[in-house]
């Protein structure tokens, strides 16, 4: 089982590899998305928030996200450190995404371009 | 928490009618209204759709329990196990891409040949599939109120048009309630099926709703819809025309609409044809596509088709490998004829998932007896049993009518068998050695003995 904090550095260690990414910044330059991550196993809530092609990350939730990555807490430490692909736990139900397939499929696609396959 | 973008109802059900309402499914009404007697087709339609209920409550509860767009393919894996589920996906999708666009391409080629004869068959097709892969690629989608109002508006349609031909006849039938034999009645019932299919492929949905139980209802309601629209337009064309005339046609609903009111009614069904099918190719390619661009992620096809359009974030590879497929498969059809085969083939492996979708529910009130389930079906047992019960015999009956229906699906099993044993550990040996050897994820000491967890 992870901790709260090493999901938190883990989604830290994302947002450096995002915001270092000069194409991922363009590219997503027009998608403003607010995505909330919760354990299912702990008490660990934390936002993801794409604005103007940047990414920050805010501790807990924050209202009316446009996707909820939800998962259990050792998943999402290895997903977003890029140990992982998110598409293996999301085959196999471990990881539930909750939002529109078009914004999943972008979610997936950003930690393609950062993790590579 | 609460998602800024949700559906509605509304358009739960328009998506899953919409996704069933093809223009090859006028074909196969009418193919089901002649293993009848008389204007009886209403009779085996509507408990087509009655039988599809018992897979709708299968397909809810599964749904409820793991809600994902993934479907059948995480269902049968915590059901069976990743082989199973893997085989059978392949196999569905292969066989949905092959039926749909195959008869749907053909059917359609002929429609258009009706009006414009003057240009080839497969100048339509070559048109249709083009547009469609363009507006996959752009990821422009028929969703929402556009879906709304294409699918409320060819129900609308099919609805007003019977109900013209009904009056004109003025709606006497023809012994409505007397179907003939046995046997006749079941086949007409396992062809039914085919008429619904596709009613299901909403549950990927599930990932876009607020409350799951939405996609449950949505289902049911868009079943009803579907089960009276078509026994009331099938009635009507039995009526209007002769049942020889209308079954020896490659385009039924064509000498229907122009028997009834002529080059109008031509025209008038040439845009339903048109809304029908090309929503029917979209959104066959979208789920097609995607399912291999996942399948890609996950290594079970070469990751050529995880490629993704920088500009358009749609999985580009997928897509356009997908109209080279469906270019093949519709000039194949139309250089053969066979379209009939692919009706019987769809509708046999339709019934054939609906049998695993009743013991998935099954196995796992077994496996995940505590596991919250949003929509559990009433009666314990009673209706999954039911489910695989009743439509195991329906795809026999289908496949025993039709010898190229049962080699062609025993040869696609046979192929995607062979492929998940072979091809599919290769992809993942491959991906194991080009993994990096560490992970990035530091190691974690923990107590005071400092052992590693990782």
């Amino acid at each position: 089982m992870a901790t709260h904090l090493e999901i938190t550095e883990s989604l830290k260690v994302f947002q450096d590899n995002y915001n270092s990414n000069q194409r991922l910044k363009i590219m997503n330059r027009d998608w403003n998305r607010v995505v909330v991550i919760k354990a299912t196993d702990i008490e660990s809530l934390n936002t993801f928030i794409v604005q103007d092609g940047l990414v920050s990350i805010k501790e807990g939730a924050l209202e009316n996200p446009d996707l909820t990555v939800i998962s259990d807490s050792e998943t999402l430490a290895d997903m977003f450190y890029g140990d992982i692909t998110p598409t293996e736990p999301y085959n196999n139900g471990t990881l539930r995404i909750i939002g529109q397939e078009d914004d999943i499929i972008r979610l997936d696609f950003i930690s393609l371009m950062i993790w590579g396959e | 928490m609460q998602l800024k973008k949700v559906l509605t109802l509304r358009t739960v059900v328009a998506t899953s009618a919409g996704l069933t309402l093809a223009t090859s499914t006028f074909v196969a009404a009418v193919q089901v209204a002649g293993y009848v007697l008389g204007d009886t087709a209403w009779i085996a339609i509507l408990t087509g759709g009655i039988l599809c209920f018992l897979a709708a409550a299968c397909f809810s509860e599964l749904n409820g329990l793991l809600p994902t767009a993934n479907g059948i393919r995480l269902y049968f894996s915590r059901a069976f196990n990743d082989q199973v589920s893997l085989t059978v996906s392949i196999l569905y999708m292969t066989i949905v891409i092959v039926g749909v666009v195959g008869a749907e391409s053909y059917v359609l080629s002929r429609v258009l040949g009706e009006v414009f004869p003057a240009v080839p068959p497969y100048m339509w097709v070559v048109l249709l599939l083009l547009l469609v892969t363009l507006m996959n690629i752009r990821g422009l989608k028929i969703a929402g109120v556009f879906q709304d109002v294409i699918t409320y508006g060819l129900l609308a349609s099919l609805m007003v048009i019977s109900l013209l031909a009904l009056h004109k006849g003025n709606f006497q039938l023809n012994a409505p309630f007397a179907p003939g034999g046995a046997s006749g009645l079941i086949n007409a019932v396992a062809l039914g099926v085919f008429l619904f299919v596709g009613f299901e492929w909403v549950t990927p949905l599930a990932e876009e709703v607020t409350k799951v139980k939405q996609i449950s209802k949505g289902m049911m309601i868009a079943l009803g819809l579907l089960s009276v629209t078509y026994a009331v337009f099938t009635v009507a064309m039995t009526v209007a025309v002769p049942k020889d005339v209308l079954v020896a046609s490659a385009a039924p609903h064509m000498v229907f609409a122009r028997t009834l009111l002529g080059g109008p009614g031509a025209a008038w069904m040439v845009a339903i044809s048109l809304a029908a099918s090309v929503t029917t190719f979209n959104a066959g390619m979208l789920s097609v596509s995607r399912f291999m661009y996942a399948s890609a992620r996950e290594h079970v096809l070469p990751a050529v088709f995880s490629r993704v359009s920088m500009r358009f974030f749609t999985p580009w590879v997928s897509i356009v490998a997908l109209f080279f497929v469906s270019l093949t498969v519709a000039g194949v059809i139309l250089l053969t004829h066979r379209y009939l085969v692919l009706l019987k083939l769809a509708a046999a492996m339709e019934s054939i998932v609906y049998v695993l979708a009743g013991l998935a529910v099954i196995n796992l009130r077994r496996r995940m007896p505590d596991s919250p389930r949003p929509y559990k079906i009433k009666g314990g047992l009673v209706i999954p049993v039911l489910t695989v019960v009743v439509f195991a015999p329906l795809a026999l009956a289908v496949l025993y009518t039709d010898l190229w229906a049962l080699i062609d699906l025993a040869a696609a099993f046979l192929v995607c068998l062979i492929y998940v044993n072979t091809a599919v550990p290769y992809l993942k040996k491959k991906y194991e050695a080009r993994k990096p050897a560490g992970r990035r994820r530091p190691s974690r000491t923990t107590g005071e003995g400092g052992m590693e967890e990782n």
